[in-house]
C-alpha cells in the first residue's frame, strides 16, 4: 500500500516532467499532425490532427487518444457508479473554435457490486475544429488542449496533459492521410441516430424504457443515460417484446432526478452477433419531471407521485406569501365560529356592552388588550412550532393536542369555564383574571386573559383556509412564519376589537338584563360538550387510563376551586388552603402524567377503512383501484364534522363500494411523523387532508377540500375511478 | 472481558448474517432510502468496540465512506475540508463516522492501529471509525463511492444520501465555490425544513468491495 502511493507519487511526478519537457521543446520540434505524448505507467496520450494544413474557413477533427494499459480504464460523460470523464479546455487563436467532444458508445465495466461506464485499450475523442474564415496562408495556428482524466483500475489516478498543435494555414487544407483514416473510423464507429424516439414511462416504481423502432432478435440490449442520477447503472436492465417493439425495464436511481422532458444517452445492444450503438433521445412522461430546479428552492430527489392541484383551498407550498397571509388572517376570522370559542367571545362582547354605557375608553383599552392577549399566544404557539422543528420534531398545527396531559388541561379548562358560566363560583382576581374577562366588567388583566384564554380554546379547531395558511408557514424562514402566524391572530381579534371599537354595533345588541344571565348560563353546555369531546380524544390517545385521568384531573380542579370559594379572604386558613391547593394540584398533574401516557402503537380502528401508508396506497393505485385517503385526528373538529356530515353518509359509502373506491385512514391522534411528512409533501402543516388517487400506476392525486360535502365525494370518486356512477351500478 | 467481546463479536456477526440474508443476493444497491429508516448496521470501531445504529438514536449521524488513498478522499483532506467539517458537525451534537469497507489487499484498507494513526496526522475529527473490511456495512447502505455520504436523523430515518459537495473532481481548484450537500442537509434539518437534495449522485472512486463470501 505505501508502495503503490509511492509509486502514484513517482508516476504524476514523471507526468509533471514530461509535460514540462514537452512544454519546452513544442515549438521546435512541432510534428504538425500529431502532439507530443504525455506518458504514464497507465495511459499514453497525444492530440492527433486529421490536416497536416488546414484551410480558411475550413473544419476539421482533431481527436484526443489515449492508449490505456490493460486492466485499466478511463471515463464515459456519465461515468457510472464512480469516476469522473475525460475533459479538454481549450486554449485557441482569435477566431478558432473546437466544438464538444464527440463519444463513442461506452462499454459497461463492472466492479462488483458496482458499474462503472466507460473505455479500455485505446480510445480516441474527437473534437471538431473550425478555422476562421480571416485565417491567412502562411500563418500558423496553435491548438493548446489542457486534458485531464481519470484513470482506474481497481484504484484511481487522476491524470492530466497540456498538448499542443500547431498547424499552417495554407489556401487548401492538406490531410494527414492516416491520421484522417483513425479519426474517420472512430467517428464511424460513434452511435449512429436511432431514427426514432424512446418514451420514459414509470413502470411501478421502476422506469420502462419504450423503443418502438427497435428490431425484433436484438440481444444484449443496455441502455446508457447521459445523466447520472436516472437509473441504478448496475442493476439488470431487462427487456420485453411488445406489439409495437421492445420495453426496457430499468431501476430508478436512488437519487432520482428528471428535470427535462426529454433524456438522451446510448443504446448498445447485438445485432446478429455484431456489436452496435444508437444515440437515443426519449420523451419522459411529464409524471416523471421532477420539478425545475432552481438552486434556491432546491429539489428533492426522491421520486414521489406528482399531485395535481384542483381544488381551493390550494395546499400550502405553492402559496405566494402575501395569498398565504391572506388565507391565515380569513382562517383567523372563521375560528371565531368554531363552537369553543363562540361562548367565550359572545360573553366578552356582553361586557363591551354593559361597559359601554359607563366608558367607551375603558372599552377600546380593553378590546385592544385582547387583541394584545390573542397575538401573544399565537406567537407564543408559533414558537413553539419553530422550536419543535428546529429540534427534528415533526410538528403542525394541532400538535399541542398530541400529548394526552395538554388534552386533559384543555378538558379541565372547558369544564372550569362551563362551571363558571353556570355561576356555580367566581374567580377570584388573583386566580390569573380570567373570571374577569369573562363576567360582564373587567379589569386589564383579564381582558388579556380573555385573548389567551380564546386561542387556547381555539386550538381544536382548524378552519378552512387556516390549512394551507399553516402549511405555508412551517416551511418558510421563521420570520415569515411568525408573519403568518401574526395575519392569523390578527384575523382571530378582529371581532372583538372591531367591536369595542365601533360603539355603533354594541348599540345593536339589546339592553343587558336577566337574558344575559341566562345566555351566559346556556353557553356553558358548548363548553361541557366541548371538555366530553376532549376527555374522549384522551381515551383513543390513552385509552382508559387516558379517561381516568382526565376525570381525575377535573375532580382535583373542582376540589382546589371549592376549596377557595370556602375559604375565601381569611389569612392565615388562606395560607394553609393554598398550600393544600397546591399540593393537590401537583398529584393530580403527577396522576395524569403518568396514567395519560399513548400507546407505543395505534392500530387502525377497524370499519370499512384500512390504515393508511404511502406503500399501500402504491400498491393499491397498481392493482387498479382508486384510493381515498383521509388525513384526521381525534382532536380535528373539522374532521369529525366531515366525517359525521359527508364520509359516513350511506351515499357516499354505497358511491365508494360500487365504484372499487378503497377508504385509506391516516390517523394523526398521535405523533406519527410519516403521517406530519406526507402532509407536508402536500403543503400542509396539519388535518383535515383529504387525497383522492385514480385508480392508475403513479397516477396524480386529487385534493379535496377542508370542508367535504357528500356530493363532492361522489364525483371526486367518479372521476379517480374514471366511470360514473350509473355505468358502475350496471356492473355486478 | 475478552469473552465478553467473543460474545459480542459473535452477535454482531450473526445480526450481519441476517442482514445479509435479509437483503437478499441483489446487494449491490443496498437498502438505503431516503425517508426510510436508515439501514442498521454492527461494526468494529478502531477501539475495538461494536457500534450499531441503535446506540445513537436521539442524535443526528454522518456516515462518510472513505478511503485515505482515494484521490477524491485526498482532496477533501489535503484542504482540510472534510476536517472542518467534522469538527463543524461535532459543534452541532453530530455523531460522525467514518467507515472504512476495503477489504484486506486493497486500496484503502487499514488496520485499527494505522486508521487512528492517519486519524492523527491527518488532524481528523470523527466521533468514531468503523472498521467494514468485509464491506457489510457497505453493502447496507449501498456505497458507491469515496466519499459517500450519509445522514440520519435522531429518529434513525435516513435523510440524506449522496455526495459531499456538488463539484465531482479530485482537483483541488473544484473545491472554490463548492457547495456542501452536507452542509446544506444539516441546516435545513436544523430548521425543520424538508432536506431540499435529500438524494444526489455521489462522486469518487469506487467503493472497494469486498466478495461476497
Amino acid at each position: 500500500m505505501t508502495t503503490e502511493r509511492m509509486i502514484q507519487t513517482f508516476a504524476s511526478g514523471l507526468v509533471r516532467q514530461t509535460v514540462f519537457a514537452l512544454a519546452l521543446l513544442a515549438p521546435g520540434f512541432a510534428v504538425a499532425a500529431e502532439s507530443a505524448a504525455v506518458t504514464s505507467p497507465r495511459v499514453t496520450a497525444t492530440l492527433l490532427s486529421s490536416r497536416d494544413t488546414v484551410a480558411p474557413g475550413e473544419r476539421f477533427q482533431v481527436a484526443l487518444v489515449q492508449k490505456i494499459a490493460k486492466g485499466w480504464h478511463t471515463y464515459w460523460l456519465n461515468p457510472g457508479d464512480s469516476g469522473e470523464a475525460t475533459r479538454i479546455e481549450w486554449t485557441l487563436p482569435a477566431g478558432v473554435t473546437a466544438g464538444a467532444i464527440q463519444w463513442p458508445a461506452p462499454k459497461a465495466l463492472p466492479v462488483e457490486p458496482l458499474v462503472n461506464f466507460g473505455f479500455e485499450n485505446a480510445l480516441l475523442l474527437p473534437v471538431e475544429i473550425t478555422v476562421p474564415e480571416n485565417a491567412r496562408p502562411g500563418e500558423r495556428l496553435t491548438l493548446q488542449a489542457n486534458a485531464t482524466w481519470l484513470v482506474c483500475e481497481k484504484i484511481c489516478i487522476p491524470e492530466e496533459g497540456a498538448f499542443t498543435l500547431d498547424l499552417p494555414v495554407g489556401p487548401a487544407g492538406i490531410a494527414d492521410d492516416a491520421a484522417q483514416a483513425r479519426i474517420d473510423a472512430a467517428i464511424a464507429a460513434m452511435p449512429q441516430p436511432a431514427g426514432f424516439r424512446g418514451r420514459l414511462a414509470a413502470d411501478g416504481d421502476k422506469l420502462a424504457l419504450i423503443l418502438p423502432g427497435l428490431n425484433k432478435g436484438l440481444t444484449d440490449l443496455r441502455f446508457f443515460p447521459l445523466s447520472d442520477s436516472l437509473i441504478e447503472h448496475a442493476a439488470p436492465q431487462t427487456p420485453a417484446s411488445a406489439a409495437d417493439g421492445t420495453t426496457l425495464q430499468l431501476t430508478r436511481s436512488g437519487a432520482f432526478k428528471l428535470e427535462a422532458a426529454e433524456i438522451t444517452g446510448v443504446l448498445t445492444f447485438k445485432d446478429g452477433g455484431l456489436p452496435r450503438a444508437l444515440s437515443l433521445s426519449a420523451d419522459a412522461d411529464p409524471a416523471l419531471v421532477t420539478a425545475a430546479t432552481g438552486d434556491a428552492t432546491g429539489v428533492s430527489a426522491a421520486p414521489r407521485p406528482a399531485v395535481l392541484r384542483l381544488l381551493v383551498p390550494a395546499e400550502g407550498a405553492n402559496l405566494t406569501l402575501w395569498a398565504a397571509l391572506a388565507f391565515a388572517f380569513a382562517g383567523g376570522l372563521i375560528l371565531n365560529l368554531m363552537p369553543c370559542v363562540l361562548p367565550v367571545l359572545f360573553i366578552k362582547a356582553l361586557g363591551f356592552a354593559q361597559l359601554a354605557r359607563a366608558s367607551r375608553a375603558e372599552v377600546r383599552e380593553q378590546g385592544l388588550l385582547f387583541l394584545c392577549g390573542v397575538v401573544a399566544t399565537f406567537l407564543l404557539l408559533a414558537g413553539a412550532v419553530v422550536a419543535l422543528g428546529a429540534l427534528g420534531t415533526s410538528v403542525g398545527w394541532g400538535f399541542q393536542l398530541q400529548s394526552p396531559p395538554l388534552v386533559i388541561a384543555l378538558a379541565v379548562i372547558m369544564t372550569l369555564i362551563g362551571f363558571n358560566l353556570l355561576g356555580a363560583f367566581e374567580f377570584g382576581t388573583s386566580a390569573a383574571g380570567i373570571g374577569d374577562g369573562l363576567a360582564s366588567r373587567g379589569g386589564r388583566v383579564g381582558a388579556f386573559m380573555t385573548g389567551v384564554l380564546a386561542v387556547v380554546v381555539a386550538t381544536p379547531c382548524t378552519a378552512p383556509f387556516m390549512g394551507a395558511a399553516m402549511g405555508y408557514a412551517v416551511v418558510q424562514p421563521p420570520t415569515v412564519g411568525l408573519a403568518v402566524f401574526m395575519a392569523l391572530a390578527l384575523g382571530f381579534a378582529l371581532p372583538v376589537v372591531a367591536l369595542s371599537f365601533a360603539p355603533g354595533l354594541l348599540r345593536l345588541l339589546p339592553k343587558p338584563g336577566r337574558w344575559m344571565v341566562i345566555l351566559k348560563q346556556a353557553f356553558a353546555f358548548p363548553m361541557f360538550a366541548t371538555a366530553i369531546w376532549l376527555i374522549w380524544v384522551a381515551s383513543v390517545q390513552a385509552g382508559p387510563g387516558g379517561v381516568l385521568a382526565a376525570l381525575v384531573a377535573v375532580l382535583a380542579a373542582g376540589f382546589i376551586v371549592w376549596l377557595f370559594g370556602v375559604t375565601r379572604g381569611t389569612g392565615g386558613v388562606r395560607f394553609v388552603t393554598s398550600v393544600f391547593a397546591v399540593l393537590v394540584a401537583l398529584g393530580a398533574g403527577w396522576f395524569v402524567v403518568q396514567s395519560a401516557v399513548p400507546p407505543a402503537t395505534t392500530e387502525a380502528r377497524a370499519g370499512d377503512m384500512q390504515a393508511w401508508s404511502p406503500e399501500r396506497v402504491a400498491a393499491l393505485q397498481a392493482e387498479g383501484r382508486p384510493v381515498f385517503v383521509n388525513f384526521t385526528a381525534a382532536w380535528c373538529i373539522t374532521c369529525l364534522a366531515n366525517e359525521r356530515v359527508a364520509l359516513s353518509r350511506q351515499e357516499v359509502k354505497d358511491a365508494f363500494a360500487k365504484l372499487g373506491v378503497v377508504y385509506l385512514k391516516a390517523d394523526w391522534t398521535n405523533r406519527n411523523s410519516a403521517i406530519a411528512m406526507a402532509l407536508a409533501e402536500q403543503g400542509r402543516a396539519g388535518v383535515p387532508l383529504y387525497l383522492f388517487y385514480p385508480a392508475r400506476r403513479d397516477a396524480q392525486a386529487e385534493i379535496l377540500p377542508q370542508i367535504l360535502t357528500s356530493d363532492m365525494l361522489i364525483t371526486a370518486a367518479e372521476r379517480a375511478a374514471g366511470r360514473d356512477l350509473k355505468t358502475a351500478a350496471n356492473l355486478p | 472481558m475478552k469473552a465478553k467481546l467473543t460474545r459480542q463479536t459473535f452477535i454482531a456477526g450473526l445480526a450481519m448474517a441476517c442482514l445479509s440474508l435479509g437483503t437478499g443476493a441483489a446487494l449491490a444497491q443496498g437498502t438505503a432510502k431516503v425517508g426510510a429508516p436508515a439501514p442498521a448496521f454492527q461494526a468494529v470501531d478502531v477501539e475495538g468496540k461494536t457500534r450499531n445504529l441503535q446506540e445513537f438514536a436521539g442524535k443526528t449521524v454522518i456516515l462518510e465512506w472513505t478511503n485515505h488513498d482515494c484521490p477524491y478522499v485526498r482532496k477533501h483532506y489535503n484542504s482540510a475540508t472534510m476536517q472542518t467539517l467534522q469538527k463543524d458537525m461535532a459543534k452541532e451534537g453530530i455523531v460522525w463516522l467514518s467507515v472504512i469497507s476495503s477489504p484486506e489487499g486493497e486500496q484503502g484498507y487499514v488496520d485499527a492501529a494505522t486508521a487512528k494513526e492517519l486519524t492523527v496526522k491527518r488532524d481528523a475529527a470523527p466521533a468514531g471509525i468503523l472498521l467494514d473490511p468485509n464491506s457489510k456495512v457497505a453493502r447496507a447502505y449501498g456505497a458507491q463511492t469515496t466519499p459517500h455520504m450519509y445522514i440520519v436523523d435522531p429518529k434513525g430515518t435516513l435523510a440524506y444520501m449522496g455526495a459531499i459537495d456538488d463539484k465531482p473532481s479530485s482537483s483541488a481548484s473544484s473545491l472554490n465555490g463548492a457547495r456542501s450537500y452536507v452542509r446544506q442537509a444539516v441546516a435545513e434539518m436544523k430548521a425543520g425544513k424538508p432536506v431540499s437534495q435529500a438524494a444526489t449522485k455521489a462522486y469518487g472512486c469506487a467503493v472497494k468491495y469486498a466478495p461476497v463470501s
